[in-house]
């Protein structure tokens, strides 16, 4: 599974990072979201779904969901 | 013109009578909500000199975090632009004159300031106060303990925020109290009321306060929010100092008063729930998460922000025009059933919680890591010292209006007391500015990357 967090879109909620915080990293000045590789670890699936659910501004995309 | 008349009443005519400022608004807030939402997610209201009021999820979403290009939050209180007035509905009177910080202005000045900012509140930055934090809510706590008694929001939940948002600012925290009562008196105060007057006059006192700690941090740089804002780059120019005032305006105003009526709600939800309660405190480690985005959702304590639209446009089916008032109700969006299952219930481990209670778009509450951190940091030592506390109905105050935050004035509770842990807030307070001006503690996380040490 790949996943994507919109650039443009991410304001820095941080509600992917509470979800999945081993895919998920904030950036340190701005707090603004990006996957620590586009490959999701085998296992944190489940973790990255409910990060897409629960980003407000629906800034995530996943590719080849099971 | 005569077309414009008929299509002006067309495309206003979903109407729904919505007035968050008349009396007994907070009770039938569900029953408006379920109502608006059911027949009208969003309508045109005649109140406060006419407005629009989106109250669906979708639709507030479609606007607030897709439509920026059609939406204003600028308050053009001088007459320069357009003559937009800001994000409140109607302009309360304290405001005129002044912007309310960058949540009244748009990008890219409106962004400037933000960046500035952004490296002392990120999560990043404000992770390495959580010791400091916690020593002032063990200090407020230790007034308390022994005598088994608490008013959680005189004693607690006004407390630390207040304390912990000035010292980022870099103003001496011993002085919250001066700064205390005009933050949230501001806001409960309805405008009708007869103490609206000398509630003015308390802010008034406030900003001149302002003024000179500005004049103080200019002439003798101490780190904080208010250094990062005098040396911050605005369109290539040093900011002006009315603009700067009503931005530590806007910092006082939402670190003050939201961070607050959140704790407050959820304490006393706890109170009612106590198996819950227990639950959360036995799960910390899963479920205080969710459980704050969960108050979060439904307590939204920023009901909601105006916007005027830029531009001609046509947004969730609705025909927008040019200089329309616009209020997203980020509370309706909140309890929208087409996202959130059981929307008027709370449920701590609920998933998918995209709510809206830091707003949405290029305006999210630039606080929103600040509240976090300290509602959980406040809650965590309330379920450990005193977890068999029970407020008392009795004595507990909700603000008489909700127009602007879902706060509250007192939530008295006892507990079986315990033992202190440690000194009182005074002795603590004094302690605490030390540490924060030794360690230079409210520097941004670009400068000073280390946590708060707070043991002696």
């Amino acid at each position: 599974m790949k996943v994507k967090v919109d650039q443009s879109l991410c304001q820095g909620h941080t509600l992917c990072a509470m979800k999945a915080p081993e895919v998920f990293e904030l950036d340190d000045v701005d707090g603004h979201s990006s996957p620590i590789s586009p490959e999701v670890p085998a296992g944190q699936e489940a973790n990255v779904l409910n990060a897409v659910k629960s980003c407000p501004e629906r800034a995530i995309s996943v590719e080849g969901a099971p | 013109m005569s077309d414009d008349v008929v299509s002006d009443e067309e495309r206003k005519k979903i109407s729904f009578h919505f007035d968050r400022h008349a009396e007994g608004y907070r009770e039938r807030f569900e029953d408006i909500t379920h109502e608006m939402h059911s027949r009208c997610p969003i309508a045109w209201t005649e109140t406060h000199g006419g407005h629009w009021v989106a109250a669906g999820n979708r639709e507030v979403f479609e606007l607030a975090a897709r439509s920026a290009e059609y939406l204003s939050n600028d308050n053009d209180v001088k007459g320069e632009r357009r003559g937009y007035q800001g994000i409140s509905i109607p302009a309360p009177p304290r405001a005129r004159g002044r912007r309310g910080g960058f949540l009244e202005m748009d990008p890219p000045e409106q962004r400037h300031y933000r960046q500035a900012l952004n490296p002392y509140l990120s999560p990043a930055a404000i992770s390495r106060w959580i010791p400091w934090i916690d020593e002032v809510v063990r200090a407020c706590l230790d007034e308390k303990i022994e005598e088994g008694r608490i008013d959680f929001v005189e004693d607690l939940v006004n407390i630390v925020p207040a304390v912990f948002t000035l010292a980022m600012m870099g103003i001496p925290i011993k002085d919250w109290t001066i700064y205390c009562e005009p933050a949230h008196a501001a806001i409960y105060t309805p405008l009708t009321s007869p103490d609206i007057m000398r509630v003015g006059e308390l802010h008034m006192a406030m900003g001149m306060e302002l003024v000179k700690r500005l004049g103080e941090i200019k002439a003798n740089p101490r780190p904080g929010l208010i250094d990062g804002l005098l040396n911050a780059d605005i369109n290539g120019k040093k900011a002006p100092d009315d603009e700067l005032l009503g931005v530590l305006g806007l910092l006082i105003g939402g670190g003050f008063d939201t961070t607050t009526a959140l704790s407050a709600h959820a304490i006393e939800w706890l109170s009612e729930n106590p198996a819950e309660r227990e639950r959360l405190s036995r799960e910390r480690d899963t479920l205080l998460d969710s459980a704050t985005e969960e108050f979060l959702r439904f307590y939204t304590p920023a009901v909601g922000d105006g916007r005027t639209v830029s531009a001609d446009c046509e947004v969730a089916g609705v025909r927008f025009k040019e200089g329309d008032r616009l209020w997203l109700s980020w509370a309706m969006a909140n309890r929208d059933p087409a996202v959130f299952e059981d929307p008027d219930q709370i449920k701590m481990e609920r998933e998918g919680n995209r709510h809206a209670s830091f707003g949405l778009g290029i305006h999210r509450c630039i606080g929103s890591n600040v509240a976090r951190t300290v509602f959980k940091r406040m809650m965590l030592q309330v379920l450990d010292r005193m977890p068999d506390y029970v407020c008392d109905p009795e004595g507990t105050m909700h603000y008489d209006t909700i127009a602007v935050i879902n706060g509250m004035r007192f939530l008295p509770a006892t507990f079986t007391p315990g033992p202190r842990l440690g000194p009182g807030l005074e002795e603590t307070l004094e302690k605490l500015q030390k540490v924060c001006d030794e360690q230079r503690l409210a520097e941004p996380v670009t400068v000073r990357k280390a946590r708060a040490k707070v043991a002696d």
